[in-house]
């Protein structure tokens, strides 16, 4: 009992039998450690998020979204930049697989992680420095071979644990893909620039107009290199085998895109122009063509109707509000003209197989259709260019052919990206070459250690099950939609079609996250336990300490968790090599330790770099 | 004799979106007069109850407890979990207690023996101590006005002493003094007391609030109310009982809100200055009341009738609060669309075949 403002005559201040001690704030009351009433207890167990689970590079999203919504966008994008070398491109250009992973897409509308992303990125543009430094030396080079978002990702993964890289890139700009594939109104120049600024910062050295194969050989980057990674992409395009391809006025989608990026382009479209192809490619030319002058674009694609093409819907639903016409179910046989492209010779087509997958079956036996155009883009996808590499590293796909860590053979070559993850059943997109790139990075720092590489064995606990969730604390809330450019304006101007967060905006966007299985300190278990045993020594790192001295394993906690993070274990599982009412943690912190202690140390470091 | 100044604590609101748990506030207070270590139930609403209130309290706390399951189970071996000054009195005299200390405050503070603010008095009265046997002290202690805040944590039944029916238990409620049979299958026949609206009524200068554990953000802003409130105060709070209503312990405070949100326990405020009810408070659905009786074992008699009964009763509260009723509800209140319990349907089979 507190004897707080009794005043207690001297005589009784000496302790006598029978008298019990005060309890305390810190302590409790020790005397009656109910902990042994327990036979469940709760832990802490924190789960993966399905958004992290799906992004190709495994960015903490559910992390950065909770720092965003505290107001700690330094701490947010210093988290992004662990994994993701350039948030502001990915937050443009992102065909965002977490959102379609999304739990609470099953709820009401799934986050939009991709604005949120790209509102840090523009806030790391904006830093004078940035938060992320080159690591401490050690003397060894490494060679990157592409400055696409695979070569950029593991360049600078590499650059971080101190190596000395140096980028080869045969075009006269750095940027690969991300400056040749897409287009100014999805990805402002100045923005990929900025990016490379910050690549170049952190002492990486990029040689541009140097060819593999041409420039520099196989055996050059053998001996001037302790290791090399081969990000080389996808540089020609496939064609559709018809009569007369090599007419003039025939354009290939990736060529005609980058020539635009790089500023080399010298076409210059007709009125009317034809897209061939249905997937990503395809509809960014067919965007492009209507900005570089076309009056009618159409595009036809094998697929017999809108659902089946492999392009993301919402890019789909922007084109044909610009005004591009749809023509399903057909193909190319022959370009008909005089030297010159005058018309398409069309005939009705499917695929073979399953959906998307060549080869097609072309119905000769129907008539042929014309079609008059002034101009054709072919858009149907890239191949490799790999004469230079020795033929034993060839696969029958034409790509590089690579073990699981993405190693060749036994060499200290690697190779990363759209080159290996051709025909791998991934889909091409920015965000899994950056993964790659990273993965790879860390799989070379491991072999020039001289450290077994090892595949991940850890089990993943994935939470897609909202029932594994409270989501009484959930309440329906709409998707804050990013602005666009009205469709009239837009068709004619480079300018960014999709429209930035504000910062009210990015935080009302990130506050929607459940953070599933993962603790965001809610605070909820804190608030509710009867004993009170669940205390938090830092607010606000997340990381509770329940004090199983008292815990009576209620659960209370664990039914009112909102993000399923806290689990009930059985107290005889403890029993192995753990005195019980001893541990006040889970057997495994998991990634709730690790995280906790990631966002401990990401405050004093954002503190001091900047 | 110069006057002295009286000192008064002026604790601050706590904003929350919703009024619920579920977002981290920093202005919640870090010191705990409540400490682990005591011997209720797990689980225990009232416990859940007995923390947020101090909590939102603050350490310049007295605390009074009149015999209950927080007196009797906490307070054995004369070792308290309170690390504020607390005191037991008999369960009658609640409110004459509480009102002794707040006066004996006032007049140490006039006479200058006592320095500093004057203390949140607080006194947790059970619902057999604050609706029954220690009405008349209680309605005294808010009649004269004194500066203390009285709450009635509220769980249906003379709990400590092994589930006695109390005028607070609810119609169709089991206890040991209320059992369901052959004569009486609904078990307890009667309504509960409407204690506060009484309490609201009786003593309109007093601040009387209703809160449910369902709701900790809203509980704790009531009790800093109640408390910074000049005279006295008084709160009812709904503190699920886990051995009285038999249910699994990690509902309890799911139990808190589905009280609320079946229209059982109205949530609203008596303020004092306008002389009016403020019903403002509306929880996030709206629910029939099987939902809440369902997870509970003392109501596994209820035949459909009884089940229509006290949705008449839960529609009944919510037209009191000038809420709309869905058509729904009202279609729910007719015991021709309601079935019986399962367990009474088995318990019918059982008296047959015997």
């Amino acid at each position: 009992m507190s004897t707080k403002g009794t005043k207690i005559p001297e005589r009784l201040k000496i302790p006598f039998a029978g008298i019990t001690p005060a309890p305390t704030q810190e302590k409790g009351q020790d005397l009656f450690p109910t902990g042994n009433w327990r036979s469940i207890r709760p832990v802490y167990r924190d789960k993966l998020p399905p958004c992290n689970n799906a992004c190709g590079t495994n960015e903490k999203i559910q992390g950065y979204l909770d720092l965003v919504k505290r107001g700690k966008y330094l701490d947010a994008y210093a988290l992004i930049k662990e994994d993701m070398p350039f948030p502001s491109v990915t937050g443009r250009v992102c065909y965002h697989p977490c959102e379609q992973a999304c739990n609470r897409g099953k709820y009401d509308e799934a986050i939009s992680i991709r604005a949120v992303e790209r509102f840090l990125g523009d806030l790391g543009q904006a830093l004078a420095r940035d938060v992320v430094k080159a690591g401490t030396p050690n003397g060894k080079k490494v060679a990157v071979v592409g400055s696409g978002p695979a070569g950029h990702s593991a360049a600078y993964q590499l650059a971080r644990l101190g190596y000395k890289v140096t980028i080869l890139e045969k075009s006269p700009k750095a940027g690969g893909l991300n400056r040749g594939g897409i287009p100014d109104w999805v990805l402002p120049q100045h923005v990929l620039d900025r990016e490379i600024e910050r690549l170049v910062e952190i002492g990486v050295t990029i040689k541009t107009n140097v060819e593999v194969g041409k420039d520099v050989t196989w055996d050059e980057l053998k001996k001037n290199y302790d290791a090399c990674v081969l990000a080389v992409g996808l540089t020609e395009p496939n064609s559709v085998r018809a009569e007369g391809e090599n007419k003039d006025g025939v354009l290939y989608g990736l060529p005609f895109l980058r020539d635009i990026g790089m500023g080399t382009s010298k076409v210059k479209v007709g009125a009317r122009v034809a897209v061939i192809g249905g997937g990503n490619t395809a509809i960014d030319c067919a965007r492009e063509a209507l900005r570089q002058g076309a009056v009618e674009v159409t595009m036809i694609t094998v697929e017999s109707n809108p659902q089946e093409m492999p392009a993301v819907p919402e890019d789909l639903h922007d084109m044909v509000e610009e005004g591009v016409e749809l023509m399903h179910g057909r193909t190319v046989t022959a370009v008909l003209g005089n030297g010159r492209i005058e018309a398409l010779q069309l005939h009705p087509a499917r695929f073979s197989g399953a959906i998307n997958a060549s080869p097609i079956t072309v119905d000769k036996e129907a008539k042929a259709e014309r079609f008059a155009v002034d101009n054709v883009i072919i858009a149907v996808g890239q191949r490799a260019s790999l004469g230079w590499l020795p033929d034993e590293f060839k696969t029958e796909r034409g790509t590089i052919k690579i073990d699981r860590f993405g190693r060749l053979g036994d060499t200290n070559f690697f190779a990363a990206g759209d080159i290996v993850q051709l025909g791998s059943g991934q889909p091409l997109m920015v965000v899994n070459a950056v993964g790659d790139g990273k993965r790879v990075a860390f799989n070379l720092d491991k072999v020039l250690r001289g450290q077994a590489l090892e595949p991940r064995t850890v089990p993943v606990d994935v939470l897609f099950d909202l029932n594994r969730m409270n989501m009484t604390y959930f309440p329906h809330f709409p998707r804050v939609q990013q602005t666009l450019l009205p469709a009239a304006s837009r068709r004619k101007t480079q300018e960014e079609v999709i429209q930035a967060y504000s910062e009210e905006q990015a935080v009302e966007e990130a506050s929607r996250c459940f953070s599933c299985g993962t603790c965001n300190a809610c605070d909820n278990c804190y608030l509710v336990c009867p004993e009170p045993c669940i205390v938090r020594d830092v607010r606000s790192n997340g990381l509770y300490k329940i004090l199983v001295d008292y815990c009576k394993g209620c659960r209370v906690c664990i039914e009112e968790c909102p993000t399923g993070c806290l689990e009930g274990v059985p107290e005889l599982d403890f029993d192995t090599g753990v005195v019980r009412m001893d541990t006040a943690f889970a057997v495994s912190p998991g990634l709730h330790g690790r995280q906790a202690e990631e966002l401990k140390n990401l405050g004093d470091r954002a503190a001091k770099n900047i | 004799m110069p006057t002295i100044e009286v000192q008064r604590q002026v604790l601050p609101i706590l904003g929350s979106p919703n009024q619920g748990a579920r977002f981290f506030n920093p202005e919640l207070p870090s010191s705990e007069p409540f400490v682990p270590g005591h011997r209720t139930c797990a689980g225990c609403g009232p416990s859940i109850q007995y923390r947020m209130t101090t909590k939102a309290a603050g350490d310049n706390t007295i605390l009074v407890g009149p015999t209950g399951c927080m007196y009797v189970a906490n307070s054995s071996y004369l070792c308290t979990p309170y690390n504020v000054p607390w005191a037991h009195t008999q369960i009658g005299s609640a409110g004459s207690f509480t009102a002794g200390v707040a006066a004996a405050y006032e007049a140490m503070i006039r006479k200058g023996k006592w320095k500093g603010a004057f203390p949140n008095i607080i006194c947790e009265a059970g619902d057999g101590s604050a609706s029954d046997i220690g009405l008349a002290s209680i309605s005294g202690a808010l009649y004269r006005n004194h500066d203390c805040l009285i709450i009635c944590y509220d769980n249906e039944q003379y709990a400590n002493t092994g589930i006695q029916a109390s005028s607070r238990t609810p119609y169709g409620g089991m206890t040991t003094f209320s059992p369901p049979g052959p004569k009486v299958p609904e078990a307890k026949t009667l309504f509960p007391k409407d204690l506060a609206r009484m309490m609201a009524a009786g003593h309109p200068h007093c601040y009387v609030a209703t809160a449910s554990v369902g709701y900790p953000i809203d509980l704790m802003n009531k009790v800093r109310k109640g408390l910074n409130h000049k005279g006295a105060a008084y709160l009812m709070i709904y503190t699920p009982c886990q051995k009285g209503f038999v249910y699994e312990t990690p509902r309890s405070i799911d139990l808190g809100r589905l009280v609320v949100e079946c229209g059982l326990y109205p949530i609203w405020e008596w303020n004092p200055e306008k002389r009016a009810y403020d019903y403002s408070f509306r929880p996030q659905n709206m629910r029939p009341v099987s939902e809440y009786l369902k997870l509970q074992g003392r109501f596994g008699h209820l035949h459909a009738e009884h089940i229509a009964k006290l949705q008449n009763f839960a529609n009944e509260q919510w037209r009191m609060m000038g809420v709309e009723l869905p058509e729904a509800l009202i279609h729910a209140a007719d015991a021709k669309n309601l079935v019986n319990m399962a367990a009474a349907v088995e318990a019918e089979t059982v008296a047959q075949t015997l």
